[in-house]
């Protein structure tokens, strides 16, 4: 695994790229990582901080397969 | 050193143990000084989950705890301070220093609004969400802060912006790439100068010389980001809106700047910015000084420089070309409050040989460039060209001298090419392009009757002298003919201090300034530059400039000609490199240059960087100094509230008794690297867990960080850490088994379908209450496994495979699988406070715990007399035995005020 403090530290470089992504419609950790070819740790990283300021929210219920989907919020 | 304060006790550390022996002594009628090294009170009670055995919410036992702390009229709280050293006086009480490290956000001011924490453009770690998370490098620490502040994480000031001469945030801006925030990265730079695009270009970048990427694999290309903001930004947006203030408005003072180089330009743009009306004086027949007139194009082009002076335009200011300066005291009489006067070292050195000036043929390198970006260069077709000069000067000369069609360039310095003042990339490149380097010669002559027709060389056996002066030394008697036809001398230049005596009294060779304040002899005439420095890098120029349109502003509006402060100091790159357990190697930024064997033009060199190698490059930066300063935080603040002024403040405080309450440290799991983890994406420590289940948790439930993935199958490793010889720690942490049970509980609440199960050694439930939790954990269907766990690994899809002794079943090997390994960490003492005190006065007993010296009839107190240990300071405990602790320290601290009343009350 990389450095914690790496990964961190470039969400706002990939930030648009997962959003953009995410603008499709919403996808789980899985699927944003396959879809962006980065690895499913970092995109969960990166997911959490952008969901803490903000920046993509979750859906109410979980897939069957035990994962939460995570949408683009549009911010004005 | 701040003045000095009476307290008659000091708590070190305001965990639950410190809160709570600050209160009692507080209630006591005792004053109390809390002094807290985070930025929050609270310690580690306030980020758990719930306690146990009554499953009650952490945060709303510990919120009311930290408020009374905070508003006790008799408790004084330090948060973001360290207390550095005490020591014990004759009368029996303490001297203690605190260092309150800066926040800079002005607590008086700020809301609360987390504004600045939004804006903020770095990401970190957020070491009270365990890492699990990023915050901002603006932050308040967590929702029940206290106080609810914001503060901005500095480790000083990063490399590239601390060695930026001209004082540009360049991390600021690097982060500002990062984010894709291309228009704010330009404005950033305009906060600094006007000529974003020039150095961009023409900057010879000591931020990339002190990049600490430099050490990896190179550096951020952060002069080319620069260049790039600035070709992004293009024609369209000049600027105007990027003011602070309007010039010509009413009340307005009006500034003459003598000279439009880089020091005149950004002296003229940071005071129109001010709202003073500026006038720039240029005696050549276009603004830009050496900037437009000295570099060649295929370095900066013409038309980058006019886009920088369209922002001056564009701000108002009013730009007179073809129009010397020859009486400053004229100046004052048209009206000008004040004069900037910046005309840069326009007079070139002199050889003093012979023919140099009465020879057709010799030229100065200054006059050459000059002529050469006025549209007059010389037709040098066939020539054989030399150039006399070592320095960037020449360098420029001898390429621009290619490019006009000579059919031979030479260059001739005194110094051998490692000395050379030329950067030695650019020397490498001149050769690259043809340029024959001459080193170590100098010019005993010219050959010739009215033309040059060559140069008498003479070998330089040294250049300077002991002391380091200029002093060459030749040996006469190696000589030898360089045949050419045309001589450019690029060896030095100089002020014009013939245009203004006054400014160069008793025969100074540049203007004489008073160096804090700007100020020449002539009243209300200010001077910098080149023109004062001597001759200098555009950045040292911009430099120059900003700092003489500060002292004239505030010379202009009535202020004491101080204030310019400083950066905060330096990063040590190695410390910036110590906060990573490993890099990834970045992408190259190849230097994209074109070189021509026989250049024939004057196209720029340098390629442009593409949005994605822009982002690319600024996303290699490490955040040397945490913040960038990027400033976005202060453009968010609604309250005025950020101060990237503020510094560290020292304290010394005399207090009658000490109470540390410095808590422990959690036993850093790394060190069993049989459980992997740092390594695994889904071992998690205890500690992460605690937030994981948090209300103010960092995901959206209980999640595996690896991949999001609601956990089914979790496993808890008891006395990781604990009770192992393995690691030094024979102990047992006495609440790991108390806090899983109660995580094991909470997750079944969260998470109803997961199924948990515990590796245990045994379980020590021992207090009132902690059995029948132990029970209740097992009826609400945790599964118990009696022995040790060997080693854990992970399969590719993140499932953690354990390896375990099966006691109950006769002690064999066996394997389980699970979703989430949580290791329940145990604690280690928190060796900070042996550094409090003198060497070996503050014993400590043999695990490193501060030393109770009869912990059964007298707890608390310590081998120093009036200095006492409160709660896991002493040892392992748990909460609610470290509040009773805790409570005798404070009562044990109460006894000896009383019994020592001579110490000030």
């Amino acid at each position: 695994m990389r450095d914690a403090r790496e990964v961190v530290r470039e969400e706002p470089y990939f930030r648009d790229r997962l959003i953009s992504l995410l603008a499709e419609g919403p996808m789980t950790v899985p699927e944003l990582a396959a879809a962006s070819g980065l690895p499913p740790e970092e995109v969960m990283r990166w997911l959490m901080g952008m969901r803490r300021y903000g920046r993509v929210a979750e859906e109410k219920e979980p897939t069957d397969d035990g994962y939460f989907r995570y949408a683009a919020v549009t911010r004005s | 050193m701040g003045y000095d304060t009476e307290y008659d006790a000091l708590v070190i550390g305001s965990g639950i143990g410190g809160m709570e022996s600050a209160l009692k002594l507080g209630d006591m009628g005792y004053k109390v000084l809390v002094v807290e090294k985070e930025a929050s009170i609270g310690g580690k009670m306030i980020l758990l989950s719930k306690v146990f055995p009554t499953l009650d919410c952490a945060s709303c036992i510990s919120t009311p705890k930290m408020g009374a702390t905070a508003h006790h009229p008799n408790v004084t709280v330090l948060t973001y301070s360290q207390v550095e050293h005490v020591q014990r006086r004759p009368d029996g009480g303490f001297r203690a220093r605190v260092h309150s490290a800066p926040r800079f956000v002005d607590p008086a001011r700020c809301t609360g609004c987390h504004l600045c924490e939004m804006a903020c453009t770095v990401s970190v770690p957020d070491q009270f969400n365990g890492e699990l998370v990023a915050r901002h490098a603006a932050y308040i620490p967590f929702p029940q802060a206290v106080p609810q502040k914001a503060l901005i994480e500095r480790a000083g000031t990063s490399p590239c912006t601390f060695n930026c001469p001209a004082g540009i945030k360049a991390h600021g801006y690097v982060s500002l790439v990062r984010s894709g925030e291309y228009d704010k990265a330009y404005d950033l730079v305009l906060e600094t100068t006007p000529l974003v695009g020039t150095l961009g270009r023409a900057c010879y970048a000591p931020c990339e010389e002190s990049c600490t990427r430099s050490s990896l694999e190179g550096p951020v290309p952060i002069r080319r980001l620069k260049r790039f903001i600035a070709d992004r930004h293009g024609a369209a947006r000049v600027g105007t809106d990027a003011t602070d203030g309007r010039p010509g408005a009413a009340g307005a003072k009006r500034v003459a700047v003598v000279g439009s180089g880089p020091t005149g330009l950004t002296a003229a743009w940071l005071l129109a910015r001010k709202g003073h009306r500026v006038h720039v004086l240029e005696a050549a027949p276009e603004a830009g000084g050496a900037l437009r007139l000295g570099i060649p194009s295929y370095r900066l082009p013409v038309e980058v420089v006019e886009a920088d002076i369209a922002n001056l335009t564009a701000a108002g200011v009013e730009i007179e070309t073809n129009h010397p300066v020859g009486d400053l005291g004229a100046l004052r009489e048209e009206g000008y409050d004040a004069v900037v006067v910046a005309t840069g070292t326009p007079v070139p050195a002199r050889l003093g040989v012979p023919g140099e000036a009465t020879l057709e043929g010799v030229h100065s390198a200054l006059g050459f460039l000059r002529d050469i970006k006025l549209g007059a260069a010389p037709d040098l077709s066939g020539q054989v060209v030399a150039v006399v000069g070592g320095g960037n000067v020449a360098i420029d000369t001898a390429r621009s001298a290619l490019r006009l069609g000579a059919g031979k360039v030479h260059m001739v310095c005194l110094e051998a090419r490692p000395e050379m003042p030329a950067h030695e990339w650019e020397v490498a490149e001149a050769l690259a392009e043809g340029v024959e380097l001459h080193d170590t010669w100098g010019i005993a002559g010219f050959s010739g009757q009215d033309r040059v027709e060559g140069l008498q060389l003479q070998r330089c056996t040294s250049v300077l002298d002991e002391q380091g002066r200029f002093a060459p030394r030749f040996d006469e008697g190696t000589r030898q003919e360089l045949p050419c036809t045309t001589v450019l001398v690029a060896i030095g230049m100089g002020a014009d201090t013939a245009a203004f005596p006054d400014l160069a009294p008793d025969g100074a060779r540049r203007f004489v300034v008073d160096p804090a304040t700007h100020k020449t002899p002539v009243f209300g005439v200010f001077a910098a530059g080149d023109a004062v420095t001597g001759p200098a890098t555009i950045a040292k120029a911009v430099g120059q400039g900003r700092k003489v349109a500060h002292m004239v502003d505030r010379w202009l509006t009535g202020r004491p000609l101080t204030g310019f402060v400083g950066p905060l100091p330096e990063v040590d790159r190695a410390d910036v490199l110590a906060r990573q357990h490993n890099f990834t190697r970045h992408r190259a930024h190849d230097a994209a240059l074109r070189f021509a064997a026989v250049p024939d033009g004057f196209e720029e060199l340098e390629g442009p960087l593409s949005e994605e190698e822009a982002r690319a490059g600024a996303v290699d930066c490490l955040d040397c100094g945490v913040c960038s300063e990027c400033h976005e935080c202060v453009a968010a603040c609604p309250a005025d509230a950020i101060d990237f002024d503020m510094r560290a403040t020292d304290t010394e405080v005399e207090v009658g008794s000490v109470v540390v309450a410095t808590g422990y440290e959690l036993f850093p799991a790394e060190l069993k690297p049989n459980y992997g983890y740092g390594r695994y994406r889904n071992v998690v420590t205890g500690t992460q867990m605690e937030r994981l289940l948090a209300p103010t948790r960092p995901f959206n439930t209980v999640l595996r960080p690896g991949d999001g993935k609601v956990p089914e199958r979790i496993a808890y490793v008891m006395c990781t850490g604990s009770r192992d010889q393995t690691v030094g720690n024979p102990l047992c942490s006495k609440f790991c088994c108390m806090y899983s049970l109660k995580q094991n509980q909470l997750v079944m609440g969260a998470l109803p379908l997961a199924d948990v199960t515990v590796h245990y050694i045994d379980i020590r439930a021992a207090g009132k209450g902690y059995d029948e939790f132990f029970e209740q954990a097992k009826a609400m269907g945790t599964n118990f496994v009696k022995g040790r766990v060997s080693g854990i690994s992970e399969k590719a899809n993140g499932d953690l495979v354990l390896r375990y002794e099966d006691i109950d079943n006769g002690g064999r090997p066996a394997e389980a699988e699970y979703d989430l390994v949580v290791l329940a960490v145990g604690v280690t003492p928190n060796t900070g406070p042996a550094g409090l005190f003198q060497p070996g006065e503050l014993a400590f007993d043999p695990y490193g715990y501060v030393a109770e010296v009869d912990e059964d009839f007298s707890p608390g107190a310590t081998s120093i007399p009036g200095v006492f240990v409160a709660a896991t300071a002493s040892g392992p405990r748990d909460i609610p035995e470290s509040i009773l602790h805790a409570g005798a320290a404070a009562a044990q601290a109460a006894a000896y005020l009383e019994q020592n009343k001579k110490v000030p009350v």
